[in-house]
């Protein structure tokens, strides 16, 4: 099924390719990738563009929100690139909402994209009933990684729960090792904040808070119990935090100076750069959690509007190159995340992409993140304000926070 | 007054009479400047003003990633008078402001009275205040940050040399960490503060050290009541200089703690970018940034009236 499904593609695509050989399908592409890492990934999907025939002219802006800027300034100058790399959510739909942006939808129609995203990336990679955007991956936000030596060194079991992984972190802390390694940082507190979220409200309670800002929800003996296990984890981080890069958090868990890191699965890009195989010496599993969920990030490529033929084939091949099944194989194994398409498996996938596979089968796993993914940046921010505003003032209590956390978010919807 | 090209007799006519009188103005010294000064004067119109304006505009507006204009009165200043972050970022501008303007001030001062009474190693002595200078805020925050950082920097430092119990971690500490933001600004810009105060001091009159010397003042007065009453000047430019780097005050932020830990540290110019281009505030930071306007407006236009109009009533 899957052979004939990657051969209609494949035919798809060629058909396409051979019609482009009479007009150069050029595709300005603007995005910002541009670590080493990220840019040999983004490679597969330029060699895969040009063997379709298109030439790709590489527009490449450094930082994410230089780079959603610059497209933003040139939309409005007239001068959009063809293509560009944007998060899907609220944001692209404002550009939507303005008519600049342009939608593929005859490509993913024909690639039968409804059948193969994960219900919640297709939804928000649509506007209007209209795809407007073609991810690319998913990236994990509740992964914990940890040091095996580490634990084995304090004789401490990977934690299932929160409750045990605050008994484990007194053990280790007591053993000399700083419990966890954080990054201090709003966006990297928040990636904490949320997997303690998920892991003690459940689910179910995360999308109430997240998917549907529900105030019950934010109010309840669940949020209390949240905000009370995020103050117990204060003392497991060490002073050195604040304002700390997170890949240096992440070099702690690698020389086993801390314990756990709760980050994205961007982590693992780092520990493969330090010649570290995932699932080894590093360990990896999902955050202690009462019932499994798995906090999604999704990079896409969106469309800008354009009138001319040549850049409509070229956008659509854009969007043909970026869903091929190899080329996500290809580019998810450098990126650290794992293919959108949830159709696509490959062997040499590492351990911690292969248990994201298997976690993600299950659609009541799916979850958005409260990032750029899901709510509108404003209230994201002011979610990331209120955490980190609570989790640094030692003297504020959970009752505080919540309501620190409720206010916030009134005032930035 | 009189203009050199007119005959002798013409001296003495009112000036509405002096005969071709069109021409002549046309070309006179006064109206070259004028249309000399119509390009700066467009420039300032558009980039200044024009842009002032436009933000108010945009401020009362309920605009995010783009601009629109659907007017939704001062809504945008009711939310950002509700935003905790928002005080943060003007209390801390506040105790930023302070200690950084009189710190660079009192600090800069110091030392170039200190350097005028050297006699020797002068030169070598100004290029090491002079150093920081040459870095951008953005070097100097970085370098503040591992320094003050507790587990790399003085505090490990002097930790390892025996006092295990020294504690400096005022850069982790919410209710501390402004205050590591006006030791760095302070670090850079003392040099800057010296020179200006040095090159005073040089432009004294000798004759007046002589006259205090014949009369015999001792020195120390002759700093208090004669020379800091002359540098007046100067130190109205030392303010205003570190007034409008207090007020953008960004980059150094930015690089020492990027406004944490939590948003204790934040600074209003932070606020304003971060909602502008992170979050897709644009009508929010804009209320922010007029705020920002007119909080400069309230401080500095009675000193600059003071300061500004003195001189004319002297003359």
């Amino acid at each position: 099924m899957r052979a004939l499904k990657t051969s209609a593609n494949l035919v798809v695509t060629l058909l396409l390719g051979v019609s482009s050989v009479a007009q150069a399908q050029t595709a300005e592409v603007l995005h910002w990738w541009t670590s080493g890492g990220e840019s040999a990934a983004l490679d597969k999907v330029r060699a895969a563009y040009a063997a379709k025939g298109g030439t790709w002219k590489d527009t490449p802006v450094a930082g994410g929100s230089n780079a959603r800027a610059a497209v933003v300034n040139r939309m409005i100058g007239g001068k959009p690139p063809t293509a560009f790399m944007f998060s899907i959510g609220k944001q692209l739909d404002e550009l939507a909402e303005q008519g600049l942006v342009g939608d593929v939808n005859d490509a993913a129609t024909a690639g039968k994209w409804d059948a193969v995203l994960p219900p919640l990336i297709a939804k928000a990679s649509k506007y209007d009933g209209k795809y407007i955007a073609a991810p690319v991956n998913i990236h994990g936000e509740n992964w914990m990684f940890y040091n095996a030596a580490a634990l084995k060194k304090a004789k401490v079991e990977v934690p299932k729960t929160w409750p045990e992984l605050i008994t484990a972190a007194k053990t280790l802390k007591a053993a000399g090792i700083t419990p966890i390694a954080l990054g201090g940082e709003p966006w990297q507190e928040r990636i904490l904040f949320n997997s303690v979220l998920l892991g003690v409200g459940g689910r179910d309670h995360y999308s109430k808070v997240y998917g549907q800002l529900d105030e019950a929800a934010m109010k309840s003996d669940t949020m209390l119990e949240v905000f009370k296990t995020v103050a117990a984890l204060r003392e497991f981080v060490d002073e050195g935090s604040p304002g700390r890069k997170w890949n240096i958090a992440a070099n702690m868990v690698m020389k086993g100076s801390a314990a756990f890191y709760f980050m994205g699965d961007w982590a693992k890009g780092e520990l493969v750069a330090a010649g570290i195989e995932p699932g080894t010496t590093v360990g990896c599993a999902l955050a202690p959690a009462k019932d499994k969920g798995y906090i999604m990030t999704v990079d896409a490529f969106a469309f800008a509007k354009v009138k001319d033929k040549a850049s409509l084939d070229a956008q659509k091949l854009m969007a043909n190159v970026i869903m091929d099944p190899a080329v996500q194989i290809a580019f998810n194994k450098r990126k650290g995340s794992i293919p959108v398409r949830t159709d696509v498996t490959d062997p040499s996938f590492d351990v911690c992409a292969k248990l994201a596979q298997e976690t993600l089968k299950d659609p009541k796993t799916q979850l958005a993140s409260s990032g750029l993914f899901g709510l509108p940046s404003a209230v994201s921010g002011a979610i990331d304000d209120a955490i980190s505003n609570y989790w640094n003032n030692r003297s504020m209590t959970p009752e505080q926070g919540r309501a620190l956390f409720i206010k916030t978010i009134a005032g930035a919807k | 007054m009189m203009n050199a090209q007119q005959p002798p007799s013409a001296v003495t006519l009112p000036r509405a009479e002096a005969p071709p009188a069109g021409r002549r103005r046309w070309w006179s010294a006064s109206t070259a400047a004028k249309i000399a000064l119509v390009p700066a004067a467009v420039i300032t119109a558009v980039c200044f003003y024009a842009f002032v304006g436009w933000t108010v505009v945009i401020s009362m507006t309920r605009s995010r990633l783009l601009p629109v204009y659907n007017f939704v009165g001062l809504d945008q200043y009711r939310r950002l008078f509700a935003n905790e972050r928002w005080w943060t970022a003007m209390e801390n501008l506040a105790i930023h402001g302070t200690l950084f303007i009189v710190g660079c001030t009192l600090l800069g001062y110091v030392l170039a009275l200190l350097l005028d009474r050297a006699t020797r190693g002068e030169s070598f002595f100004r290029t090491v205040f002079m150093l920081p200078l040459s870095m951008s805020f953005i070097v100097t925050g970085t370098i503040w940050q591992w320094l003050l950082n507790p587990t790399l920097g003085i505090q490990d430092a002097v930790r390892d040399l025996g006092w295990t119990e020294f504690v400096f971690n005022w850069i982790v500490r919410p209710d501390r960490a402004i205050y590591t933001l006006a030791i760095a600004g302070v670090w850079q810009q003392v040099g800057l503060c010296m020179a200006l105060f040095l090159a005073g001091l040089r432009g004294i009159d000798p004759n007046i050290w002589k006259a205090t010397r014949v009369d015999g003042i001792p020195t120390w007065r002759v700093y208090t009541d004669i020379i800091t009453p002359m540098l007046r000047p100067v130190f109205f430019s030392v303010f205003v200089l570190l007034s409008a780097m207090v007020l953008k005050s960004f980059d150094l932020v930015v690089a020492l703690t990027g406004g944490g830990p939590g948003f204790s540290s934040d600074l209003p110019a932070r606020f304003v970018v971060d909602h502008i281009l992170n979050r897709q505030e644009l009508g929010l930071g804009a209320a922010g940034a007029f705020m920002m306007l007119c909080t400069i407006a309230a401080v500095i236009s009675p000193y600059l009236y003071v300061e500004l109009r003195s001189p004319r009533k002297e003359a």
